[in-house]
């Protein structure tokens, strides 16, 4: 069974997250979990929907937050996808996308201050370089031959538009409509640094116990998203786009000097600004290396690996509860509705609920992430066993699952694992904000401290090291021949 | 189909670079997230209608997250007055010349941190800090926001100066855990052991009766520093005529109202100069929070 | 000109020469039939000739090349693309005018598609997309036929009344055709390939069907 290197990668991975739990910080500090835990289940199943005047104003903004960035982001991104062989661009792409929306929003904080543009911005750059490489990659599967068989002469324009874009737009549309709900979590969240979506009346009812107020806001938020196939329709897209701009909100005007101040000044290295010259920046840089980036990095890729595995563990787990070569029906649908529940929740809100209930230590993060990424995997891979044929006396029950389907799915099973793994990485990195001390939270304390120039060497650290996961993860799945459609 | 779409996403983007254009000459202020949201949002929409009507301008109270997007907002111009604590008071006079310190509470000019624990800790209050040493050491600690003053620069520099170590290095584990109602909250229950914060907050719920005093208790008070503060950017004389910042300057030495003064809560308030805070910026260079 | 005269065609698959050194000489006129086992090179050669003479050829590919997410009609606009200004194809991805519809309308009419115009492609039958393909080839209306197996899907008179088209419209052509009845019926000229190399090149009228066979 080692023999087989899916296996033997499975199992290193298995003994480095190990390793890892050996050196994390994991723990319930809280004195009384369990009761809080309470509390919060009962706020859940006793929403108070009229808590805030502000709260249909805020659904509003998260969706047309999201509408857009998503709308921008997609557009830009097909630009980008158009020439995405040239390595500049390549380069680009994976840059702007290694950098999560709240720190995007966090940077234009500083200069767009609360205006529209910054929650819109926040979700349309990485997005766009998501959909520069995502986009390309289906451009790059379209079928060669029609456009071989086209009269020679016809114009590149003419020619993409009749033999690729056909082709490949059905696969464009349902990427797009799944960004979009991605970006519906993303605008949510974007609350928690103080744009006027969801996640500022999340965190506001959260931090002050009203767990009914909280509840009612979750419950709004996954309706949202469970009723997408219903109210995102074709024919509606168009108002939705028009009028979208209208109802992000008014903020405050921006004042362009401040976006000058903030590249000339602000992000210029500290010793650079006061006149030291270089001879101050190699301290100043040794400091922040030292002092902040290093348990910075060391934190994020201590909890990346061990929730990476965590997972992987749930998604196996999960997956059976919507296959149906187990249970029936009703058992079924209830498997659905929890795994919808689990993966229309936002890493950082479960994080940040957990956190609320538990205390601060690695374990919310593990858990928040295990949650939603194991919901997203077992959902993809649970459908995939739904189209799996198995002889008619295939065994039953735990047999079945561990000699017929395990096997089966496994390949695409660590495809997606590994596609998400810097996902992950993206997320734990964030997750720093709420308090758990990874690349986040020093890049939090810069910004606190209002030392942008700091905050933006750890931003470019926290990107490289994306950047670099992204490159091992995709390494790793050529090496291993798992192949996988994008699917986040 | 495709290029449908193209059309309806470019005219969409247009727009919504032109819908935020348009914006009366509002005179907007801030203040730091120090408390519970509902509690702010109630009492600075009081505030907004008291120096409406005193100043005969609109005045509008936005609510922010965090004390830097408080500072960063005030810097920006995007609000020209904030409620500032001592520390981020100081930052925001630091980047922005010309601000001026121009009224603060009359607890302000001696104000206090309470360092409290939960009572499962045994902890016995003290009236020197250095009493508290083997009691302290090893515990669980939370400090209020990252930009507080007293509830993360005063604590953390009474820590350093009479333990002599950092927080990270003499507490078992150090968080910060957003705001003073928040800190007293997860001290009550227990999640973290000891925490520090504003005494006026620690009093006011005191006097509400939401502490379980059972649960939790003051174990020691710093010497007394100045704190918070309302600070005025120098140009709004430009921007709202000759004489508004005096003009704000005293409708908030003469605010009266007992009700909108109990939400502080503060007695009333009185002038206050930039130099007033020079401790602050001293004690926020020691520690190395400013630079 | 719509002869010509092609040589040193040659082609190989990793490492192993699957066509020639062969040359071929096509006369204005000429109805060429290629015929042959499957896997002596056929395919490679119309393939090749393609290549060389890209320009003047109407292509009937043997996996047709449509495109499944567009109706019919724009398949078999697409075979005067080049004809037409980036402004006008583009529009008429959206909204096809009315002169191309009719054409193109009554160009599926002979081939008995009329009532498919607008069908995705991807959810025609297997004939049926073979006469998109043709459809296509017919529209673009070069003055060389290039097919490759144009007619395989379709049935006995189907496939007739689609050659008699090919037929009548291209002076010249190349097809290849595993069906020789067909090869003798509708070509006036049978050139044989076997092994890569041309192992017969006759005109119809000296040639019997067992002449043929003698190549399978």
């Amino acid at each position: 069974m080692f023999a087989s290197p899916t296996v033997r990668i499975s199992f290193i991975f298995l003994a480095i997250a190990l390793v890892g739990l050996l050196f994390a910080d994991i723990a319930i500090t809280a004195s009384n979990p369990w009761r809080d835990l309470g509390n919060f289940f009962l706020g859940i199943v006793t929403p108070n929907f009229f808590s805030s005047e502000g709260l249909l104003t805020a659904l509003l903004r998260t969706v047309a937050f999201a509408f857009v960035g998503v709308a921008l982001g997609s557009f830009f991104g097909f630009l980008l996808a158009l020439v995405y062989q040239s390595l500049p661009v390549r380069i680009f792409c994976a840059f702007i996308r290694a950098i999560h929306e709240l720190f995007w929003a966090l940077i234009f904080l500083q200069f767009f201050g609360f205006h529209p543009l910054t929650g819109v911005l926040a979700i349309a750059i990485p997005y766009a370089g998501i959909f520069a490489k995502v986009y390309s990659e289906i451009l790059e599967e379209a079928d060669p031959e029609p456009g071989r068989a086209l009269p020679p002469g016809t114009g590149n324009i003419v020619a993409f538009l009749y033999t690729r874009i056909p082709d490949c737009w059905v696969k464009m549309r349902t990427y797009t409509a799944y960004r979009l709900e991605c970006g519906l979590r993303s605008s949510a969240i974007l609350g928690f640094v103080g744009l006027p979506t969801l996640g500022f009346y999340l965190e506001a009812s959260f931090s002050q116990g009203l767990y009914s107020d909280a509840g009612a806001m979750l419950i709004l938020f996954y309706v949202l998203i469970a009723t997408m196939p219903l109210w995102v329709r074709p024919k509606l897209l168009p108002i939705y786009l028009l009028g979208a701009p209208f109802f992000l909100g008014e903020g405050l005007p921006i004042v362009w000097g401040n976006v000058l101040r903030f590249f000339t000044e602000d992000i210029v290295p500290a010793p650079l600004r006061n006149g030291e010259g270089l001879a101050g920046l190699t301290p100043w840089l040794n400091d922040l290396m030292i002092n902040e980036a290093m348990p910075g990095i060391w934190n994020t890729v201590v909890l990346t690996q061990i929730a990476l595995v965590a997972t992987g563990i749930l998604s196996l787990l999960a997956f059976p509860l919507i296959s149906n070569h187990f249970g029936g029906p009703m058992r079924r649908s209830a498997g659905h509705v929890a795994l919808v529940i689990v993966r229309s929740t936002p890493e950082y809100i479960l994080a940040y609920i957990l956190l609320q209930l538990w205390g601060p230590s690695m374990l919310p993060a593990v858990v928040a992430l295990a949650l939603h990424n194991g919901g997203i995997i077992g959902h993809l891979i649970g459908r995939q066993t739904n189209s799996l044929k198995l002889r008619p006396d295939a065994p039953t029950g735990f047999n079945r699952y561990t000699w017929e389907l395990v096997p089966r799915v496994y390949r695409s099973f660590l495809a997606f694992l590994f596609y998400r793994w810097e996902i992950i990485m993206r997320e734990t990195a964030i997750l720093g904000i709420l308090g758990i001390y990874t690349l986040g939270f020093y890049v939090d304390s810069a910004i606190q401290n209002i030392r942008f120039d700091r905050a933006m060497v750890l931003i470019l650290v926290t990107a490289l090291l994306n950047i670099g996961v992204d490159a091992l993860g995709r390494y790793i799945r050529r090496k291993l021949a798992l192949q996988t459609l994008p699917n986040c | 189909m495709a290029l449908n779409i193209i059309r309806k996403l470019m005219l969409s983007s247009f727009l919504c670079f032109t819908a935020a254009a348009a914006s009366a000459e509002t005179f907007v202020f801030t203040a730091i997230p120090d408390e519970d949201e509902t509690k702010l949002v109630e009492r600075f929409r009081g505030v907004a209608d008291y120096l409406s009507e005193q100043l005969d301008v609109d005045v509008r109270y936005i609510p922010v997250k965090s004390y830097a997007a408080a500072v960063s907002a005030f810097r920006n111009n995007q609000v020209q007055l904030a409620w500032f604590g001592g520390l981020s008071g100081v930052q925001a006079r630091r980047l922005v010349p010309g601000s001026e310190a121009i009224a603060q509470g009359v607890e302000d000019e001696a104000f206090e941190t309470y360092f409290i624990a939960n009572s499962n800790t045994g902890i016995a209050p003290a009236d020197e800090l250095s009493d508290l040493k083997d009691e302290l050491q090893g515990k669980t600690f939370t400090f209020g926001s990252k930009g507080s003053t007293s509830g993360r620069l005063m604590p953390e520099f009474y820590v350093r100066d009479t333990f002599g170590s950092k927080p990270e290095d003499f507490f078992s584990r150090v968080g910060f855990s957003g705001n003073h109602t928040r800190t007293l909250r997860l001290v009550e229950a227990g999640t973290y052991e000891v925490g520090a914060l504003n005494f006026q907050v620690w009093e006011k719920e005191l006097s509400d009766g939401n502490i379980d005093t059972d649960a939790v208790q003051v174990i020691w008070k710093t010497p007394a520093y100045p704190d918070y503060q309302w600070t005025i950017r120098g140009d709004v004389n430009d921007r709202f005529g000759e004489g508004f910042k005096q003009r704000v300057t005293e409708a908030l030495l003469n605010l009266d109202n007992p009700e909108l003064l109990e939400s502080f809560p503060r007695s009333g308030f009185i002038p206050a100069s930039n130099d007033d805070y020079e401790p602050i910026r001293k004690t926020a260079e020691e520690i190395g929070i400013l630079d | 000109m719509s002869g010509f005269d092609l040589s040193g065609l040659t082609a190989s698959f990793s490492g192993k020469r699957v066509i020639g050194p062969l040359s071929l000489k096509v006369n204005p006129g000429d109805k060429i039939a290629l015929v042959g086992k499957s896997g002596a090179g056929k395919s490679t050669l119309i393939r090749l000739i393609h290549e060389r003479i890209n320009r003047n050829s109407s292509l009937v590919p043997q996996d047709l090349g449509l495109v499944n997410a567009l109706s019919v009609f724009h398949n078999v606009f697409m075979g005067q693309l080049d004809k037409h200004a980036t402004w006008y194809s583009t529009l008429t991805l959206a909204r096809p005018f009315a002169k191309d519809k009719a054409e193109v309308l009554s160009l599926l009419e002979s081939l008995s598609m009329g009532d498919k115009l607008w069908t995705p492609a991807a959810s025609l039958s297997g004939g049926q997309r073979q006469r998109v393909a043709v459809a296509r080839a017919l529209y673009r209306n070069a003055a060389v036929l290039l097919a490759d197996e144009p007619v395989s899907a379709l049935d006995g008179p189907m496939a007739n009344s689609v050659m008699t088209h090919l037929r009548g419209r291209f002076s010249t052509s190349v097809i290849a055709l595993h069906d020789v009845d067909l090869a003798l019926h509708y070509c006036n000229r049978i050139v044989g390939i076997e092994s890569g190399q041309i192992a017969l090149d006759q005109p119809t009228e000296n040639l019997a069907a067992t002449d043929i066979m003698s190549l399978y």
